[in-house]
This record gives C-alpha cells, sequence and structure tokens, in this order.
C-alpha cells in the first residue's frame, strides 16, 4: 500500500470509513465534487461543495495540513476519480474517493440533507479516542506502574523477536478467548507494530469492561527490549 | 442404543483416545511429517517435522505433534536449536523440524530447527507499475483477484480500487472469497513491512 500510494494511484474508501468519521466526530474534510445544484439538493452530512469543474481555484480552501484525511464523492466514478488525482498532485496522501459514490452511501440506508453547504474546510487533527500520547506510554514501559499492564497484540512469531520487559503477548485475534489472563484491577496499555490491531484490541477490552488504552504509532522493539517509536 | 451402551463405548473411545496419545516413544507405523509439512518435504525416516507441543526444560523433553500423532523427544544442552534463541520461547504450535536418533531406549534430538519465515522469488512479486495497469483495467477484464490483508478499518480507509479485504489473521476463515478458478492470477497486498 505505501508504494501504491507514493506512486499517486487511486485510492478508494468504503461507506463504512465515511459513516465511521461522521459518527465518532472524526477530523477529516468531506467534499462534494458534483455540481452545486445537485449538492444543494441532498449531500452527504458536513461536505463542502467543491465541483469538479471549479477545483482548481479552491486549492487554498483545504487544510494546511497535508496529512488531513480527505474524502471526496460524486454521483460518477469518472468526476470521483479526476478530483482525487487533482487534490493527490497538490501533495495530500491521505486523500480518498468515496467507492459507489453518494448512491452507495445511500443504498447502505445512510441519510442525506439539503440546502446550503459548509463554506469553510476546518480541519484540526485530534488523536482517536483510547490512544495512549508516546510520552505517557514510555514512561508506563520503562517504570511499569502497577496499575498498568502492557498487553502486547502483535502475533506470537513477532513478539518472539523481542518484548518489553512484563508485557504479556496476547494476538488480538485470541483477546476474547483469553480474557482470563488480563488483570480486570489495571488499566491495559495495548501495543502492535503499527496502532492498528492494537486499536482493535482497546475496543475488545473496553466491550469486555476493561479500562484500557492503546499506543497509536508504529514501534520496533528489539531483543533486549530496546525500542523506536515513529509516531506519523 | 441404550444409555448404558452408549456410556461404555464412550468409555472405550475415551481409554483408546488416551492410550494413543500415552504411547508416544513406540510404534514405527505412527507418522514423522505432519501433512501440512509434505507440500514442501519429503519424509525423512531421521526428522520428525509437525507442530510444537509443550517444551519441558526440567524434563528436557519436547512434543511436537505430527498429524494425528504426538512424539515425545529428548534434548540436552548439545541439541543444535536454528530459529530460535532457547527452545522455550517458540511459540507453541509453530512448525519445527527435529532431526533425532535412538538413544537409551527413547528418541533424542540432535537438532530443532524452527519454521524459517516462506521465501518468496523475485519473479512472484509485482510492483506498482504493473499493478496499477491491471488495476486500471478491473479485476474482471484483467482476470485477476487482489486482496487486502490489512485489518477491516484500515481497508476502509483507502484500499487499491477493486480490492477485496481478507485479514491475515483471519485468511484460514475466509478463503471461500478466494475465486473458484485456482488457476487465476491472485495479488497479495498489506502495508508493507511493519
Amino acid at each position: 500500500m505505501p508504494e501504491w500510494k507514493k506512486a499517486g494511484n487511486l485510492v478508494a474508501s468504503t461507506v463504512a470509513n465515511l459513516k465511521e468519521h461522521i459518527d465518532k466526530d472524526m477530523p477529516h474534510v468531506l467534499i462534494d465534487a458534483r455540481d452545486l445544484d445537485a449538492a444543494e439538493k441532498e449531500h452527504i452530512k458536513g461536505a463542502a461543495s467543491i465541483p469538479l469543474s471549479e477545483i482548481v481555484p479552491a486549492k487554498d480552501r483545504l487544510p494546511g495540513d497535508k496529512k488531513a484525511p480527505i474524502i471526496i464523492y460524486s454521483d460518477s466514478a469518472k468526476t470521483s476519480e479526476d478530483a482525487f488525482k487533482t487534490v493527490r498532485k497538490w501533495g495530500y496522501p491521505n486523500v480518498a474517493y468515496l467507492t459507489g459514490g453518494i448512491e452507495a452511501w445511500k443504498n447502505a440506508g445512510n441519510p442525506v440533507m439539503s440546502g446550503e453547504l459548509k463554506q469553510n474546510i476546518v480541519y484540526a487533527s485530534k488523536p482517536r479516542p483510547g490512544e495512549v500520547g508516546v510520552e505517557d506510554f514510555k514512561n508506563i514501559a520503562e517504570t511499569l506502574p502497577k496499575d498498568k499492564f502492557i498487553l502486547d497484540v502483535r502475533d506470537e512469531d513477532e513478539a518472539a523477536d523481542g518484548m518489553f520487559k512484563g508485557a504479556k503477548n496476547i494476538p488480538t485475534q485470541e483477546i476474547k478467548a483469553k480474557l482470563a489472563d488480563i488483570p480486570k484491577d489495571k488499566e491495559i496499555i495495548a501495543h502492535c507494530s503499527t496502532g492498528v490491531r492494537a486499536e482493535i484490541a482497546y475496543h475488545a477490552l473496553k466491550e469486555a469492561g476493561y479500562k484500557a488504552r492503546f499506543l497509536n504509532a508504529k514501534i520496533k522493539i528489539d531483543k533486549d527490549g530496546k525500542y523506536e517509536i515513529t509516531k506519523e | 442404543m441404550s444409555k448404558k451402551r452408549l456410556l461404555i463405548t464412550a468409555a472405550l473411545l475415551i481409554a483408546a483416545g488416551l492410550f494413543s496419545i500415552n504411547s508416544t516413544v513406540s510404534a514405527q507405523a505412527k507418522p514423522q511429517t505432519a501433512p501440512p509439512c509434505l507440500q514442501c518435504h519429503k519424509p525423512d525416516e531421521k526428522v520428525l517435522r509437525g507442530a510444537l507441543g509443550n517444551v519441558s526444560m526440567k524434563a528436557e523433553t519436547i512434543q511436537v505433534q505430527t498429524g494425528a500423532a504426538v512424539w515425545l523427544v529428548k534434548f540436552d544442552d548439545n541439541t543444535k536449536l536454528t530459529g530460535a534463541e532457547k527452545l522455550n520461547k517458540i511459540p507453541r504450535e509453530k512448525e519445527i523440524a527435529i532431526s533425532f536418533t535412538e538413544k537409551d531406549g527413547g528418541l533424542y534430538a540432535a537438532s530443532v530447527s524452527v519454521k524459517p519465515p516462506a521465501k518468496i522469488r523475485d519473479e512472484q512479486f509485482i510492483n506498482a507499475g504493473e499493478l496499477a495497469k491491471l488495476v486500471a483495467a478491473g479485476p474482471e477484464q484483467g482476470n485477476f483477484t487482489l486482496v487486502d490483508s490489512r485489518p477491516a478499518p484500515k481497508f476502509n480507509e483507502g484500499f487499491i480500487p477493486g480490492a477485496i479485504n481478507i485479514y491475515d489473521a483471519q485468511f484460514d476463515k475466509n478463503i471461500a472469497k478466494l475465486p473458484k478458478e485456482k488457476d487465476e492470477l491472485l495479488i497479495f497486498y498489506c502495508a508493507g513491512p511493519t
């Protein structure tokens, strides 16, 4: 995927992803690339109107933060793809178009709105729910407070290459079956190698009634327990 | 069948089961190679191949499951180990090979090796440029299936157009999502080395 994205190729995203961003109020930029008339008739909540025909002068309306997740939709694959290519060329690596466009959104039973679309695009990144700060994490991993429990949710063969001292390894997909091995009276700090599986683990733990947080960053741990964290 | 007979049958079955597990050291007919290992390895009368069972550092014994059978093998400090630091650091169920000799009426492990990560030949890789051409044609025209092996949330966020999502950790359960025509080109991608 990183190679694919770096080359500027098309990237699609799903209705489920957009719904999650809207429902959980996760920061994102949503662009309706159809003509203004069509957009005012019905559009997805939070969308800004940037018709493909007027996309070039709209460059300055996009956020200064190039890492911002941008989702483009329209009613034709061609329109969405062309808008994608333009925005991608402006240097936004996390742009994606909505597969199936507004039709797919509606077909999944999601609501649309009518009326004016918002004028200003406001974007501010914020930590995902349950995220533990990198400095906090380092502090916990190094001092291992009695009320914290580090859970390594990578697969066993990854953990075999090096783990934190005092950490326990239970792969994400086995957590539900192994809750008995996870102490209820401590806060669980989950990590994997990129943050993705740790986040899934965080949700599984929260659902099971645990107090938990997760590390949303890349991390490498070697045999001596030495580690390196990179936050994107 | 009466309840009583059922119980007796069950008891006999359990006894038979226990017996087959306990008789680890004897019997030549026991398989030495687990069926999945046979895809790449030929059976070898001096080698056991299968999934790692219990390792006892105290008793210096290691168990390996070769399909239906379990073998118990002694080891000591002279046992050569490759692919892991210590025997008790190998994850359970991991594929291992044990080269053994017979010693004091039992089996002794001369060496234990952990299955290395699968090697992929250069010609089995596709680069982003070649893939882009296929993707532009589409899975049907191009006669291929593109599989995104990342967890669903990452897939949803952004995937290569036309890809289907089968998270690597749930791959075995989702084999039915692959095309029925086994000669069709399958292309997998993930987030790169993590």
